[in-house]
């Protein structure tokens, strides 16, 4: 899985390419909390070429939705494929991890 | 557990076909059993098949080298032997955490890989004897977990009941349980989040904790008591579990459920028709503070229920497809055993790379 972050202004966005499972999972975190480190509030994750998540890739997302909460900020999803849409409702997490249609429209109006 | 001297398997993961034949060839000589993969995609379905040593190309036509070998590390202990175009790229390798034992560059002699190679299982053996103390715990840890599922052939008039549990390492996050009870049964399907050893002691924490709430009469207190309990101790964790707790009551063939996060019971009737039984909520541990509302079904004569963990989503694209085939299988077979070995083979599949469990309860047909 790759990686990329990059600020848009308003938000940061870190996009993760490729399968997001256990080998993931901790780099993810590691990328989001460096992100929080260094001040950043509102993250979106884009995941239009994560093309699989397994449900440790779901528990990195959780995890790094608290961090970034815990510090006083928040972390959204967008362009979330079909198999990572349906292990989001499957598990009912959808609720708590709403996806976004685009990186843009995740904080758009606030 | 002892290393038995067995046929060493290598597996060739290179699309250059003369390179592929050299190494073949060596490795052949070396006294290996070699089978060869040209794409990524191939090397990875190989690989599945087990492998003591890998050679893997690092530009493959398919796929990045580095992508393939993470991924193996996922599921092989295999001696990964990683091989690149250009000197420069082993300084860049070395750096990251691509799970590779060892690095050597094009062009290579059949001399300089033989040593590397030798070099490889020579630390192997070094190796050998804290891997046996090892492979001692996994397979002790193999055998508790198994001892832990149910064994007892629950005996219940116009029921039958069946389980299936099969780890993706020796050990896995998955288990089933279920006991008697006065007027019928409970049972539980649950999968802690990951695979291996750390998800297995979280299974077997949730499994107690479970059935320490059995005797509590309502199954929503009884899941929040159960939830409760363990919810701290999976944040410490940074874990989650899927679970799916019913409780039949036998004469009506009522079911009382609560899914949290879990998603994969369908009640399958007698005619073939079926019901997914959403989830109430997230597993327990991904969120705080929350609640899950039971829900119930009603098993006629000739209707089951089966409960499947995500292991085997990994095989259908969507839902319904799964729904389809899961209930197809269930009707067809002539028993739950029956219906719970052929649910597992369905997963017997490269794809299928996380632990898979069934458990299917029939009721009799009049």
């Amino acid at each position: 899985m790759e990686f990329s972050t990059e600020d848009k202004g308003s938000y940061t966005e870190v996009s993760a390419t490729g399968r997001l499972n256990m080998v993931a999972a901790p780099r993810l975190r590691e990328i989001v909390g460096d992100v929080v480190s260094a001040g950043g509030k509102r993250i979106v994750v884009n995941l239009a070429g994560t093309s699989f998540m397994d449900s440790s890739g779901l528990g990195a997302l959780i995890g790094c939705l608290k961090l970034a909460r815990q510090s006083g900020g928040d972390l959204r999803i967008a362009a979330a494929q079909p198999q990572v849409t349906m292990v989001l409702e499957l598990t009912s997490m959808h609720r708590v991890l709403t996806p976004h249609r685009t990186p843009e429209e995740a904080f758009a109006g606030e | 557990m002892t290393v038995a001297p067995q046929v060493r398997r290598a597996l060739v993961v290179e699309d250059d076909v003369d390179i592929r034949g050299l190494l073949v060839q060596v490795l052949t000589r070396e006294g290996f059993e070699v089978s060869e993969a040209a794409t990524a995609r191939e090397g990875l379905e190989k690989a599945r098949a087990g492998a003591d040593l890998i050679t893997l190309d690092l530009n493959l036509p398919d796929g990045d080298g580095v992508e393939v070998c993470r991924e193996v590390r996922t599921f092989s202990d295999a001696y990964i032997l990683m091989i690149t175009a250009r000197t420069d790229e082993i300084e860049r390798l070395t750096g990251l955490e691509t799970g590779a034992d060892d690095y050597i560059s094009k062009p290579f002699s059949p001399r300089e890989l033989v040593a590397r190679i030798k070099s490889l299982f020579r630390r192997q053996s070094r190796q050998a004897e804290a891997d046996v103390v090892n492979a001692d715990d996994r397979l002790r840890a193999a055998e508790v977990q198994q001892n832990l599922l149910p064994r007892d052939q629950l005996t219940l008039e116009d029921y039958e009941l069946a389980g299936r549990f099969r780890p993706s390492r020796s050990v896995g996050g998955d288990f089933y349980d279920w006991y008697g009870t006065r007027d019928g049964l409970h049972l539980t399907v649950a999968d802690a989040m990951g695979k291996g050893m750390g998800a297995a002691l979280i299974a077997a924490t949730v499994r107690a904790t479970m059935r320490s709430v059995a005797a509590q009469p309502s199954i929503e207190t009884a899941f929040a008591t159960a939830a409760r309990a363990t919810e701290a101790d999976l944040d410490q964790n940074d874990s989650f579990v899927t679970l799916f707790h019913g409780r039949l009551h036998a004469a009506t063939g009522t079911v009382s459920y609560v899914d949290a996060g879990h998603g994969l019971a369908l009640h399958v009737a007698a005619d073939g028709g079926v019901t997914r039984l959403p989830s109430a909520g997230p597993p327990v541990g991904a969120w705080p503070d929350q609640t899950w509302s039971p829900g119930t079904a009603i098993l006629q004569p000739g209707d089951s229920l089966a409960i499947v963990s995500d292991g085997l989503m990994d095989i259908y694209e969507t839902v319904a497809q799964f729904t389809d085939a899961v209930a197809g299988v269930v009707t067809a077979m002539g028993s739950a055993d029956a219906a719970c070995a052929a649910l597992l083979a369905l997963a017997d599949v490269p794809e299928v790379a996380d632990d898979v469990t069934v458990v299917v309860l029939r009721r009799f047909p009049i």
